[in-house]
């Protein structure tokens, strides 16, 4: 079933995400894992698990707000062992509902075709990330929203797409300006938007953690390889105009351990160089990542 | 008008019993006005000793004691560019760098974004005994709200020094009245000093809650011959809190207050575990909710 977003030339559409929402503040979501999304360690980019969370978490927030509808205002995924398929489920549930704020944590599962967990001892037991999102509560009729909320919202839908026929990062048309000063760019395209005509909070995501990893893996070397593990991201305002640039610097190595962290802070050029969002990026070699376990 | 410092922000009885958090952990802090009459909002700094009855296992200042510190700093910041309104705080991400410091701590912090409801900070913390190192990043988000009653005006540009040590210094659980113990579940007695002006659970002991309750989680689950080590687990290793988030979700009144953990998986000698914090004698609600990257030290 349609509920007229996404249109099907859209980024959303491409990830082939189908949605599913409980009959009470819960929702799943998923996507089949490919090649074109998945980073150097085998799983699904964290970038692209916190688009898929951040749909999961605004289908429950659609449901359990309307006929008020939500902004995004922060969102932080941890992606503790790759995320490598068949299918990536996220599964999201309100914890608070307030007057502004809706909270809503989400888990993430690797999933077979039929909907069953993939379980590998023990470890299947547990998830592959878990993600918390904060939205803001905007009026039904707010005058930031040219969205006209739907009066029904459906229990399933799919957003259906021909499929990303390359790498996500080249779908988005991102590149990579100065990898050693962590600056990339992206331009802003209708493709991305979401219900304000604007970067959807996903791709956001996906250019800090693009971002983030560039800079970490030149600090330590150039060919440095490292993959994105954890992102917290705050939201401040809307990527419009563009092109949408970063600007990121290296925190350190966490003592004694493989995991380093960034700052990117990105801004949207064409409104005059406005700070829209700000994330903090985890990160670690592939090989390392690639060994996650229950540890 | 009632004119007060930021530690009477904090503990509006000064000299009584709730100055005793903003004291334990010796926040000096100082206003930044913006310069050349530009409407922006002032910016804060501030300075924590690392004293060592305050050092966790990676050898510095364990992360609630850094994230009180940091609550305090936002805390200040984001209620003075909402006068004469106040805020309370909703949500902190913290990215912790270095686990080691000389000490001592700066602060810096600066308003990223002021809202109608909300106001979203962003604070650094570098170790000034060692070359500005940096510490930590945190982006902070505050709820604006009505006072009530209380009237809160400032003496501007706001200052307050350096409390002086403690003569007999107390471990972080001793002084938040934390129960000993190991596993996932972890107890606080809600202390009248462990109280803010509005009779609620401070944010910088939820903060130190969540971070005893996430490692001794870790360590439980290691010492449990149900789930084991996967690997091997043939020296033990120290453990310690590092990136943290805490999603303040509604205040914590009666207690006792449980930290309740359940440890979800991790890589590379990081492991994450969700903190799901009950206010037991408050019909057991959710009060917080929080995820921990605990690391091998």
């Amino acid at each position: 079933m349609s509920i007229g977003y996404p249109p099907a030339l859209h980024f959303l559409s491409d990830l082939g995400i189908e949605a599913q929402v409980g009959p009470g503040s819960d929702a799943t979501a998923r996507i089949r894992v490919t090649p074109h999304v998945t980073a150097t360690d085998g799983g699904v980019r964290a970038g692209v698990l916190a688009t898929l969370v951040d749909v999961v978490g605004g289908a429950v927030a659609a449901r359990v707000l309307r006929p008020d509808w939500m902004a995004t205002a922060d969102l932080t995924l941890e992606v503790v062992r790759p995320a490598a398929g068949p299918f990536v489920e996220a599964r999201a549930t309100v914890v608070r509902r307030g007057r502004t704020t809706l909270v809503i944590e989400a888990g993430v599962f690797n999933v077979l075709d039929e909907g069953s967990d993939v379980t590998v001892g023990v470890e299947g037991l547990r998830p592959v990330g878990w993600a918390t999102m904060t939205f803001a509560v905007l009026p039904g009729q707010s005058p930031t929203s040219n969205l006209e909320v739907p009066g029904e919202l459906p229990d399933r839908w799919a957003f259906v797409g021909d499929g990303l026929d390359r790498p996500v990062v080249e779908a988005l048309s991102i590149s990579v300006v100065d990898a050693a000063e962590g600056r990339i760019s992206m331009p802003v395209q209708d493709y991305l938007f979401n219900s304000f005509g604007a970067v959807q909070g996903g791709v956001m995501a996906l250019l800090g953690e693009v971002a983030g990893a560039e800079v970490l893996g030149e600090a330590v070397g150039p060919g440095g390889n490292f993959v994105a593990t954890d992102l917290r991201v705050a939201y401040l305002a809307l990527g419009r105009v563009g092109p949408i640039v970063s600007r990121s610097r290296v925190l350190a190595a966490q003592d004694g351990g493989p995991h380093r962290s960034a700052v990117v802070e990105l801004f949207d050029a064409g409104a005059g160089d406005r700070l829209t969002t700000v994330i903090n990026v985890g990160a670690m070699p592939a090989a390392a990542a690639a060994m996650g376990s229950g540890w | 008008m009632t004119e007060v410092s930021p530690d009477d922000a904090v503990a509006p009885d000064a000299g009584g019993p709730r100055r005793l958090v903003a004291e334990y952990f010796r926040l000096q802090q100082w206003e930044i006005p913006p310069t050349g009459g530009q409407e922006r909002f002032s910016e804060f700094g501030g300075r924590a000793p690392v004293d060592d009855h305050q050092r966790g296992a990676g050898g510095g200042l364990r992360m609630g004691g850094l994230l009180t510190s940091v609550d305090s700093i936002g805390g200040i910041l984001a209620g003075l560019s909402v006068q004469p309104d106040w805020i309370v705080t909703t949500s902190m991400m913290a990215t912790i760098a270095h686990l080691s410091h000389r000490g001592p701590l700066r602060l810096h912090g600066r308003v990223l974004r002021r809202g109608r409801n909300a106001v979203v900070t962003g604070l650094d913390v570098v170790d000034e005994g060692n070359d500005d190192l940096a510490v930590a990043a945190v982006t902070m988000t505050s709820a604006v709200l009505d006072p009530g009653g209380m009237s809160l005006e400032f003496v501007r540009p706001v200052r307050s020094p350096m409390p002086p040590p403690n003569p007999d210094p107390q471990t972080p659980e001793e002084f938040f009245d934390i129960e000993p113990g190991e596993g996932p579940m972890t107890r606080l007695h809600l202390a009248d000093r462990l109280r803010n002006p509005w009779g609620i659970l401070h944010g910088g002991a939820v903060a130190t809650l969540v971070d005893v309750a996430a490692c001794r989680a870790v360590a439980g689950e290691r010492a449990d011959g149900a789930h084991g080590d996967p690997r091997g687990n043939e020296h033990a290793v120290a453990l310690a809190a590092g990136d943290t988030v805490i999603h303040y979700l509604r205040p914590a009144r009666v207690g006792p207050v449980e930290a309740r953990c359940r440890v979800l998986g991790g890589r590379g000698g990081r492991t994450l575990v969700r903190v799901a914090v009950h206010d037991v004698g408050a019909a057991d609600r959710l009060v917080d909710l929080a995820s921990v990257a605990v690391l091998d030290v």
